[in-house]
């Protein structure tokens, strides 16, 4: 492996002392009534006590989370009393960027040692969002009222179009062809659904027997609720909503958490159950691109943080992201020169859906279990987030 | 076998009470005593009297000394919310409007700045002061002082939940919670005192124990406590959750417990005697870091309405064993401590828990059902978890004498003086440990040749027999024949009363004998009781079907025309008084003293002039299909378990008398695996307590 500079050489990530739950499609689950800052906390508590982490070794919680919930001014503390641990926390977001910028900050937290141990805590709701009504005066009708989600979605403010045109518009900016972007999404369902069978997600997702007001089970969720096995043929019949785009192409909204834990050096060896395994935060960055064009950010992202590491992709075990449209990765692939079949071996977000904070969080548990498997190496992962932005990270496990 | 708790008080074993044919004390003697001759009595004064245990005491003490025209001083700060007005719903329930206005009538409320005592004070001639103030040494000690300075003679207890006698130096009282209604005292004094005979003969339960921190029911109930808070340390699960566990398991949860007491006073009391209890003995006791938060914070366990749990959680079996380690280990430690410094009878130290701390088993029957080398075992696991806890108050030899009488006959006693027996049982209801242990009972007497027997209460711990514990029913709920086998089972020990001895008689004294005990008492060739004991078959309420032949035994010992009264007394589910079952259930009602003696009488083969009456072995088929003066008759559920019990009734009854038996049982296991079973009270409390 080759030598660089890690950026927090003081901050380490504890094998084995993450879990995510699994994502339901949005409106499929028990997920979709609940308080999911609450869950979050409850659903955290229970994984760390799965992995033997009393939660008592918590200092501080990084909260990402995008998705107004009830309660959420009161953050991480909130959060933290649901586990049951009163520590102080901080909420940070930025779209679907929040996924991996949280565990940089806590990796920033503790290399600064202002902590031997901060949680990381992503989660969101995309089910039945929040309304907001916002006094605008600017704006023709004064007030403003807005689905968080879904009016957000379909509208960014800095330019006018939706996500959704982003994609189209990207993928005639590279002349992306429609029966590639099918064939990779075929083996994207491909790859997750042969994971599924191997086993691989159980090292990294919890079931949770969620429960209703009276205590009793409202429903499990065990599953990522929606994901269905897809054909080829049914991915070329699919109607086009936009250049390369159709509904089989994209991810759906979905509701989740996911969890890890950043540590000293001390404390990792201490928390993890193979304290031998090292895992090393080595670059981040995040860069912003073109009006519209969305799904080349991450490409972009990742040259970046290429060029100031020295590394290339040849040097890393595992590439992953997020990939809310499969244009996505026919775009890195063709502007990186990459082949998109060595990538996201587990499975991805296009596949298991998009509740935008912890959909990064929840790659990357995945690529570092897959890491750990393949023996270690370098560990990639990237993707786009709202507001043409792109953010890419690389982990080392040794 | 062994000695009985009533011996502890200095009153004498139970066969004694059967020979002087009367109890061995009476309250009006000991209220002389302690208070003076009526005419010149002094008075009882309660401090902290606003307080949970001063107000609680102010009404369960003045609601049994008024009669006795003993003022109560309640004293306490000014301004602090009224705790005795706040009584006085409960107490009207409980008494009646007359009575109850009667009681408060007679508490005289003082206020004072907790340094000069009220003036007026000692014109109420203070004879006994109750202290129930904060669980603060210094504070307490100089309460002490400045009271003797007034009233040098005065005796004074402290109501304490850990200090010992030799910290506070004044006698210990400890009470248990709820304070208006438990029963049961705590006691440290050297030798038994006129004022604990009192609280016996006022029909409290006050229980004799040695002077060591937090006495033993604070070391179950807070040592629980403290092993559950470290258990939540440990895996994070969530205290509700633990409460879940811990109840399903053993039949407390220590959390809920708190938030209900008050969590603010109670977090403090338990960190407050584990603290004292982890000086002393070290690990196994120390409050961990959320019980210190706990003590801090006050606030309460369970998480606040809005925040009611979402996330379930569950154990697998790895995780069962560690909870086990992490619950019992700790518990079945500290017994051994509280058995090496010989802390109480041991049949108190084991129903201290169940009556006081919601155990389902007592600890020590707990520990007897385990084994010794088990029980050790899981010991030695939780000293893997915690090795520090391993360093202190640790006796596993104790365990080596479980075989002793003591251990093995927790809950049933027998003694005899070569002709007539006296099988005692100090457990309000019947259990798998009663009937092993009532079976033992039965055997130490037939291998001592004695023919004659009386069967009753223990005058002390049991002041009723409420029927059998219903928990004991939920292997059955879903299994038919584990209904079917404990009905045959507890029939059989009931019907040893009859065929193992010459004269049997079951003797009630307490204010009630119900179901399962009910149809355990009618197996002895007479029955006995106070003339104003209730006796009744409230099976059909629950609904269960009666398990122990009480559908057809006791129709075989009475004449066709009484089959009305025990049909209706068996389907209404509505208990009658003794001295209005002579005849046709009981054999004899009188006065306490009255029936003592004729007990006795009976059981010796004296002259008492009433004939035994003979049990039909042969099948009955005239009993009536219906009966007139049935109450809710149009409760759907209520009808549809009458007409269970009824078929059951007739069928037992029509069959002879060593069918009958299995009949009944099958009856009676096959009812409880039926929705209308599940939907009652024994199938909710099931399915709230061990679907968890
Ligand atoms: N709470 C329980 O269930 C429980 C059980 C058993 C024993 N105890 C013991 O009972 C005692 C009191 O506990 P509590 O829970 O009732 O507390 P509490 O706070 O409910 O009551 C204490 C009362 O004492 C009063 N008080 C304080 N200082 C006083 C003084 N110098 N003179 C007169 N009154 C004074 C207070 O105003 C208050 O009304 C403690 O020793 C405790 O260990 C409590």
């Amino acid at each position: 492996m080759k030598l660089v500079e890690s950026m927090f050489p003081f901050a380490r990530i504890p094998y084995g002392t993450w879990g995510s739950s699994y994502f339901p499609g949005w409106q499929t689950s028990p997920l979709a009534e609940v308080n999911i800052g609450q869950f979050a906390g409850e659903a955290m508590a229970n994984i760390l006590g799965k992995r033997k982490v009393r939660r008592k070794e918590l200092e501080y919680l990084v909260i990402g989370s995008t998705v107004p919930w009830h309660w959420k001014f009161w953050n991480g503390p909130a959060v933290a009393s649901c586990m049951g641990q009163r520590i102080p926390g901080f909420q940070m977001e930025q779209a679907c960027a929040t996924g991996l910028s949280a565990v940089i900050v806590a990796g920033s937290e503790v290399n600064s040692k202002s902590y031997d141990v901060a949680g990381v805590l992503t989660f969101d709701r995309t089910s039945d969002s929040p309304v907001g009504v916002f006094p605008e005066r600017r704006s023709y009708r004064r007030t403003e009222v807005i689905a968080d989600v879904w009016d957000n979605f379909g509208f960014d403010p800095s330019t006018g179009s939706s996500m959704l045109s982003t994609a189209g518009m990207t993928a005639r900016k590279y002349k992306i062809d429609r029966a590639e972007v099918d064939e990779l999404t075929y083996l994207r369902y491909k790859q997750y659904f042969d994971t599924k069978k191997s086993g691989f997600l159980d090292k990294c997702l919890f079931s949770f027997d969620v429960l209703n007001v009276q205590g009793r089970l409202l429903g499990t969720i065990s599953e990522d609720v929606g994901v269905r096995e897809i054909s080829l043929q049914t991915l070329r019949e699919q109607r086009e909503l936009d250049t390369c785009i159709t509904s089989g192409t994209q991810t759906h909204a979905a509701d989740g958490m996911a969890t890890l834990l950043v540590s000293s050096i001390e404390k990792a060896k201490e928390l993890s159950t193979r304290p031998e395994i090292n895992i090393e935060f080595i670059a981040k960055v995040d860069i912003r691109t073109g009006p519209g064009l969305m799904p080349e950010a991450p490409g972009m992202a990742v040259k970046k943080l290429l060029d100031r590491t020295g590394l290339t992709l040849n040097d890393m075990a595992v590439v992953k992201n997020h990939n809310p449209f499969a244009v996505n990765d026919a775009i890195f692939a063709k502007t990186m020169n990459y082949d998109w079949a060595k990538m996201n071996n587990t499975g991805c977000s296009l596949v298991w859906g998009h509740p935008q904070a912890p959909t990064l969080t929840r790659t990357l548990i995945e690529a570092l279990e897959e890491a750990v498997d393949l023996g270690g190496g370098f560990v990639l992962i990237f993707g786009c987030a709202a507001g043409d932005v792109g953010t890419a990270g690389i982990f080392r496990v040794s | 076998m062994r000695s009985s708790t009533l011996q502890t008080l200095g009153l004498g074993s139970i066969i004694e009470i059967f020979q002087n044919g009367k109890l061995p004390v009476t309250a009006g003697e000991l209220v002389d005593q302690v208070f003076g001759k009526a005419g010149n009595r002094g008075a009882l004064v309660i401090t902290g009297a606003n307080g949970i245990v001063g107000a609680g005491k102010t009404m369960q003490l003045g609601s049994r000394l008024e009669p006795f025209d003993i003022p109560i001083i309640a004293l306490d700060f000014p301004g602090v919310p009224d705790g005795i007005a706040k009584q006085y719903p409960g107490l009207v329930k409980a008494f009646g409007k007359g009575n109850a206005n009667k009681v408060m009538g007679n508490i005289i409320k003082y206020s004072y700045d907790g340094k000069t005592l009220p003036k007026a004070l000692a014109s109420h001639n203070p004879k006994f002061l109750l202290e129930a103030i904060p669980e603060i040494l210094e504070i307490k000690k100089d309460h002490y002082k400045a009271f003797r300075e007034s009233f040098p003679d005065i005796d004074i207890w402290s109501v304490t939940s850990g200090f010992p006698s030799s910290q506070l130096g004044v006698g210990i009282a400890h009470p248990a919670f709820p304070h208006e209604v438990n029963k049961i005292w705590e006691i440290v004094e050297s030798t038994p005192s006129s004022s604990s005979k009192l609280l016996w003969a006022l029909g409290l339960i006050p229980m004799q124990v040695s002077d060591n921190w937090a006495f033993v029911l604070d070391v179950f109930f807070c040592g629980l406590t403290g092993a559950a808070a470290r258990f939540n340390e440990t895996t994070n699960m969530p205290y509700w959750k633990i409460d879940k566990y811990i109840r399903k398991y053993f039949g407390p949860n220590p959390f809920r417990a708190h938030d209900a007491i008050g969590a603010a006073g109670a977090n403090f009391l338990t960190w407050s005697c584990l603290h004292h209890l982890g000086q002393h003995y070290g690990e196994l006791f120390t409050p961990s870091d959320n019980m210190n938060e706990k003590k801090e914070s006050g606030s309460n366990w369970y998480p606040l309405d809005h925040f009611r749990p979402m996330v379930d959680w569950s154990m697998n079996e790895e995780e069962t064993a560690e909870f086990d380690a992490w619950i019992l280990g700790p518990l079945f430690q500290m017994t051994s401590l509280m058995l090496h410094e010989n802390r109480s009878h041991l049949s108190q130290m084991n129903l201290i828990g169940e009556l006081c701390a919601q155990f389902r088993k007592g600890v020590l029957a707990l520990i007897r059902h385990y084994g010794a080398d088990a029980a050790r075992k899981i010991v030695s696991d939780y000293h893997k978890l915690q090795p520090e806890a391993a360093k202190n108050a640790w006796y596993p030899k104790e365990f080596d004498k479980i075989g002793s009488p003591e251990w093995q006959q927790l809950y049933v006693n027998a003694e005899h003086d070569g002709k007539v027996g006296v099988i005692s049982i100090n457990r309000e209801s019947y259990n798998h440990d009663v009937n092993a242990e009532l079976n033992r009972a039965i055997d130490y007497l037939k291998s001592a040749g004695i023919e004659n027997v009386i069967i009753t209460g223990d005058f002390h711990i049991s002041t009723q027999m409420v029927g059998a514990d219903t928990t004991d029913f939920f292997p059955a709920i879903e299994d038919a024949n584990k209904g079917i086998e404990l009905s045959k089972a507890w029939s059989a020990t009931a019907r040893r009363l009859h065929t193992d001895f010459k004269n049997s008689v079951g003797f009630i004294n307490g204010k009630r004998c119900l179901g399962g005990f009910l149809e355990l008492m009618v197996h002895c060739h007479y029955l006995v009781a106070e003339e104003n004991a209730a006796l009744g078959m409230p099976e059909v309420t629950l609904p269960v079907i009666p398990g122990m032949e009480g559908c057809h035994w006791p129709f075989r010992k009475m004449q066709a025309g009484n089959y009305q009264n025990l049909l209706k007394l068996i389907l209404s589910g509505k208990s009658v008084k003794a001295k209005d079952a002579v005849g046709w259930l009981i054999d004899y009602a009188g006065s306490t003293e009255d029936s003592i003696k004729m007990a006795l009488k009976i059981a010796s083969g004296g002259d008492h002039g009433i004939a035994k009456r003979a049990v039909n072995e042969n099948p009955i088929s005239d009993i009536p299909n219906e009966i007139a003066g049935l109450e809710n008759n149009e409760d759907e559920i209520l009808s549809q378990a009458r007409k269970a019990l009824l078929d059951c009734i007739k069928n037992s009854c029509n069959a002879t008398l060593s069918d009958a038996i299995s009949i009944q049982a099958k009856h009676s296991g096959e009812f409880m695996t039926t929705k209308l079973c599940k939907k009652g009270v024994i199938g909710s409390t099931y399915t709230k307590t061990w679907q968890v």
